[in-house]
């Protein structure tokens, strides 16, 4: 590595500085301000009042705010539960077997991530259409099969919904697990398999003592990541459900109550913009110590693997 | 590589050059503003009506030719929430739709709208209670009373020929009629209500009215005089309740628009709607078979309530680059020409502007001839009980789809909102 | 005995992947087909091949909205974005990997912290920002936010590809008089081309698909990308069914085509990342 000598300092800096200036003052600079624009409140655009902590202690303390502050906090947990088991769980078997060699095996892996690719939005809209009780291809795709007893209000019922739009996102997004999933496995030495499978060890096992200590490193990204695109997630209720998460906010997220109270008229559901920020800085803390705690669980799993 | 470079190389040109075209259309078309051209934007959240709207602003066109009106309309769920944001943001439109009451006057609050009392001169002419609903407490009016719309059932003529029914009158007529459609085994109701908005202005602003004593207990509920836990508003719930067995089946998934495609396409023998859905119908075809009638009142010779909404006015941006030709345009609106010409585009849409008028379209004119014998009321908590949240429009249709999911009854619905409001009796 | 397991197994896995396939091939299949069929085809008969590939859809979509207008603008905004991130994030891992210096370690990680920031929950200063900026409500407003958003995953991949390449090659272009940004430009950048690619490939879903910013951001018609445009008409069309399939086939449609183009870039890209990780 080259030392930094004065004459190139001056490289160094420029080198740096617009991707520096850039990425701090429209990604990092925003979340910080926004939890200033929190301690303010007023009827404008731009809240100019400072009334320090006190939107803090409206949103927990008056009912009508506390009420759907929580209720999205619960909804977000559900959801991001769901999310978790069907592309962590579910998508660590499929990459499982998407790596074994087989006949199309190039094929599937390219296919499974092909849903990543599309817009959450277009996701949430087909999904809409396809389940709509009227005219919706799943309804009569059950009656053709004779499983119309099974045929639910999907996204009319405020206790299935939630479920549904879940497994629409885990829809789009359990390609990303696949694919990670099976790079890690890739990189498994080939030796080591070849071992564990002379010594008779069944699949089971093999998963339990090769693959699955090898791919937790991923296993802890690919939560982190669900779980920081969960709690900001907005597309998905936009389309779907609308953003007062229908039927009676039984699919509110945190990303679509974000977007309703800071940015809708109070008659549609709008607190002003200072409770956004408010709102805002609540989600970012339960962000940030939500990834704290994971990082803390990963990092101790493993060295408890690694033992 | 090189290739695929050398691809990325021609589209970057390629989109420059979009660019910079689209850049100097705009810069052209502000350089030219004022000696011909002038294009106004028109918002609204009526996105069903662009090609309706083009039609009646050629019109304008044609005696105004150097005003052009760009109709931008906005989804209806998504409007308040952009409106709100480009009128703050100095981005607005020209001229815009408002909601009535306290939607429209926190608009006008930002300090975007122009005060028109003295620059349309016509304003004075407009009946005094569509007037009030888009002015100030000091009466000061930010927009022109637009569109009213009324509240009602639709049904298809050719079903009720089957089973010999005549338009009921009385509730336990009608509760008679879709007991006759149910055994017959026709879909009664296109109803569903995964869209709570609907339980609320059409059903029982509309429907309820005459149970829970229309205009006058409106007023009351307003004064504080009584609350939405009284006898009349629970009645109302009641009634509401009573409908439910004859939605159709999983009637919690279906949308609006699938119930305009149910009832629309000839699926269910009737809807309850509101008038500006005539449109919508006309263009899913066969409007000769639809037929109107008002909501059916308590009981035989009782007045019926008849819910005529302020739903629509037109205000002007304060911040207009052109205030000149939006105010002309603004007093073509405020004019019998346009009146006529929106009744006759868009049949449902009632017109506060004074004048005679002729109604081209047959229900548009059945509507309209409940008028005479009734006492007219607005949607039961849009004037002050929506001023803040959880609005009281927010509350009750919330109630009514937790009612209708078997999580309230009638009474608690009641309750619900009457707890929801707790910030009005503060 | 083993051979019956075995072939069972086989059975099973293929059994599964094509299951899997079709969850993922239907949906998207289904949305196609229905954009060709007429609205009274919709109803009649939800399943299966349109009766006659009917384009009206299209056609009109094309004649009601200013699609082709979105469509630029989303190609712009996505091809202004990423050049400028790529490029400024290539200099700036340039200067993290290449010259030492008492921060190089901070900085790396001060940039990557920004793969798990979720920028949305600043939008209302970000909002405030482009007001100020007099950028609210047009393209510039969202290439500024695109080009901060990919930054991060840009600095992450390009880092590694700068740091492979061999020191020797700069000391000699050095020896030869060739000033730091000539080396960078002549000596650097010929040789990290695949990751210039991949970084911009990376960042290009993402980029394309975001619906958020323009929401929030872009008012006017005139300024709308895909996204917005998709979410506006389908609300506009929504009682005209083959309409709205049809605007959400045309939003997919080009994504799929890329990604298939382009689909061993992506792989590779991204699983490097999380090997990495």
């Amino acid at each position: 590595m080259l030392e930094a000598r004065k004459k190139h300092a001056r490289f160094l800096f420029l080198f740096i500085f617009p991707a520096f200036i850039i990425y701090t003052v429209f990604m990092l600079l925003p979340i910080l301000n926004s939890m200033k624009y929190s301690l303010y409140t007023g009827d404008g655009l731009i809240p100019t009042e400072f009334v320090g902590l006190d939107n803090y202690v409206r949103l927990f303390t008056e009912e009508r705010y506390s009420v759907k502050f929580w209720n999205a906090f619960r909804n977000n947990i559900k959801f991001f539960v769901i999310v978790t088991l069907i592309q962590n769980v579910m998508g660590f078997f499929m990459a499982v077997m998407v790596s074994r060699s087989f006949k199309g095996n190039k094929f599937m892996r390219k296919l499974s991530f092909l849903p990543t690719t599309l817009s959450v939005l277009v996701v949430g809209y087909i999904f809409k259409l396809i389940l709509n009780p009227y005219y919706g291809v799943f309804d009569k795709f059950l009656e053709m099969i004779g499983l119309e007893s099974l045929i639910l209000p999907w996204l009319g019922d405020p206790r299935t919904a939630i479920y549904v739009v879940a497994i629409a996102v885990s829809w789009q997004f359990f390609g990303e697990s696949v694919l990670f999933y099976t790079s890690g496995i890739d990189g498994i030495p080939e030796s080591i398999m070849e071992a564990a499978r002379i010594d008779g060890a069944s699949i089971w096992q093999e998963i339990y003592h090769i693959i699955l200590p090898s791919v937790l490193p991923i296993v802890g990204i690919v939560t982190i990541l669900i779980f920081i695109g969960d709690f900001t997630q907005f597309d998905i209720i936009f389309a779907m459900t609308g953003t007062r998460g229908d039927p009676g906010y039984s699919t509110d997220l945190f990303g679509s109550l974000f977007y309703r109270t800071a940015f809708a008229s109070s008659e549609r559901g709008g607190w002003g913009t200072g409770m956004g920020a408010t709102v805002a800085t609540m989600m970012f803390l339960i962000v940030t110590v939500g990834v704290g705690i994971f990082l803390y669980f990963f990092s101790k799993k493993r060295e408890e693997l690694e033992k | 590589m090189k290739k695929l470079l050398l691809a990325v190389l021609t589209m970057v040109m390629a989109a420059n050059f979009a660019f910079a075209a689209g850049t100097q259309e705009i810069n052209a078309a502000a350089e030219s503003g004022d000696s011909d051209k002038v294009k106004l934007v028109f918002t609204s959240w009526r996105t069903e009506d662009i090609e309706r709207m083009n039609r009646i602003n050629d019109a304008f066109t044609k005696e105004y030719p150097n005003i052009e009106i760009d109709f931008q309309p906005v989804k209806d769920t998504e409007y308040d929430a952009q409106l709100k944001q480009s009128l703050a943001a100095g981005v607005g439109a020209d001229i815009i739709f408002l909601r009535s009451y306290d939607s429209g006057y926190q608009i006008y609050k930002t300090g975007s709208l122009e005060v028109l009392n003295d620059k349309i001169m016509d304003l004075k002419g407009f009946p005094s209670a569509a007037i009030a609903a888009w002015s100030t407490p000091e009466m000061e009016t930010y927009a022109i009373p637009s569109v009213g719309v009324v509240h009602g059932v639709y049904y298809r003529k050719s079903v009720f020929e089957k089973y010999g029914l005549s338009v009921p009158a009385t509730w336990d007529e009608f509760m008679a009629v879709c007991e006759t459609l149910k055994d017959g085994g026709e879909t009664v109701f296109a109803q569903g209500t995964k869209d709570n908005w609907m339980l609320y202005e059409v059903m029982f602003a509309g429907l309820g009215a005459n149970f829970y004593g229309g205009e006058e207990a409106r007023q009351n509920l307003m004064n504080k005089d009584i609350r939405f836990t009284d006898a009349g508003f629970v009645e109302a719930m009641e009634r509401m309740k009573d409908l439910q067995p004859y939605f159709p089946d999983r009637f919690e998934g279906i949308d609006y628009v699938t119930m305009q495609q149910i009832f629309g396409t000839g699926n269910a023998a009737m809807f309850m709607g509101g008038s500006w859905e005539i449109g919508i119908f006309e263009d899913l075809g066969g409007l000769e078979d639809v037929g109107y009638f008002a909501p059916p009142l308590k009981a035989k010779g009782d007045t019926l309530q008849y819910c005529f909404h302020v739903d629509a006015g037109i205000g002007m941006n304060k911040n207009t680059k052109y205030p000149d030709e939006a105010l002309t345009y603004m007093k073509w609106l405020a004019s019998p020409a346009y009146a006529q010409l929106m009744m006759d585009e868009l049949p449902g849409f009632f017109g506060y502007t004074p004048g005679s008028y002729t109604l081209s379209n047959d229900l548009a004119k059945q509507m309209q001839s409940y008028v005479a014998s009734s006492v007219p009321t607005v949607r039961t908590v849009w004037e002050k009980l929506s001023a803040e949240s959880p609005s009281g429009n927010e509350l009750v249709a919330e109630a009514i789809q937790k009612m209708y999911a078997g999580e309230l009854t009638p009474e608690e619905a009641c309750k619900y909102v009457d707890d929801g409001l707790a910030w009005y009796y503060r | 005995m083993i051979n019956i397991k075995r072939t069972a197994q086989r059975g099973g896995l293929y059994l599964t992947m094509i299951l899997y396939a079709l969850t993922i091939v239907i949906p998207l299949f289904v949305m196609i087909m229905t954009s060709f069929k007429t609205n009274a085809e919709i109803f009649r008969n939800p399943f299966g091949l349109p009766s006659s590939f009917n384009i009206d859809a299209y056609v009109n979509l094309f004649v009601i909205s200013n699609y082709e207008k979105y469509f630029l603008n989303s190609i712009g905004v996505t091809i202004l974005s990423l050049g400028i991130a790529v490029t400024l994030s290539a200099l700036a891992a340039y200067a993290i990997s290449k010259y030492k210096f008492k921060y190089n370690r901070a900085i790396y990680i001060y940039f990557v912290l920004g793969l798990v920031v979720p920028i949305k929950l600043g939008t209302i200063d970000i909002m405030i920002t482009m007001l100020r900026l007099t950028v609210y409500d047009t393209l510039w407003a969202l290439i500024i936010v695109y080009i901060a958003m990919a930054i991060p995953l840009s600095v992450f991949v390009l880092y590694d590809y700068i740091k492979m390449v061999p020191e020797e090659l700069s000391s000699a272009a050095r020896i030869d008089g060739c000033s730091e940004p000539g080396i960078f430009a002549r000596v650097i950048t010929p040789l990290i081309k695949p990751g210039l690619a991949a970084a911009g490939i990376i960042s290009f879903i993402p980029n394309w698909n975001e619906f958020w910013f323009p929401l929030v951001l872009i008012k006017s018609k005139d300024n709308y990308t895909i996204p917005l445009a998709t979410g506006q008409l389908f609300g506009q069309f929504d009682t005209k069914l083959n309409l709205v399939f049809a605007v959400l086939s045309l939003a997919t449609i080009p994504v799929i085509v890329i990604y298939l183009l382009l689909s061993n870039y992506f792989v590779k890209g991204l699983s490097a990342g999380a090997v990495k990780g």
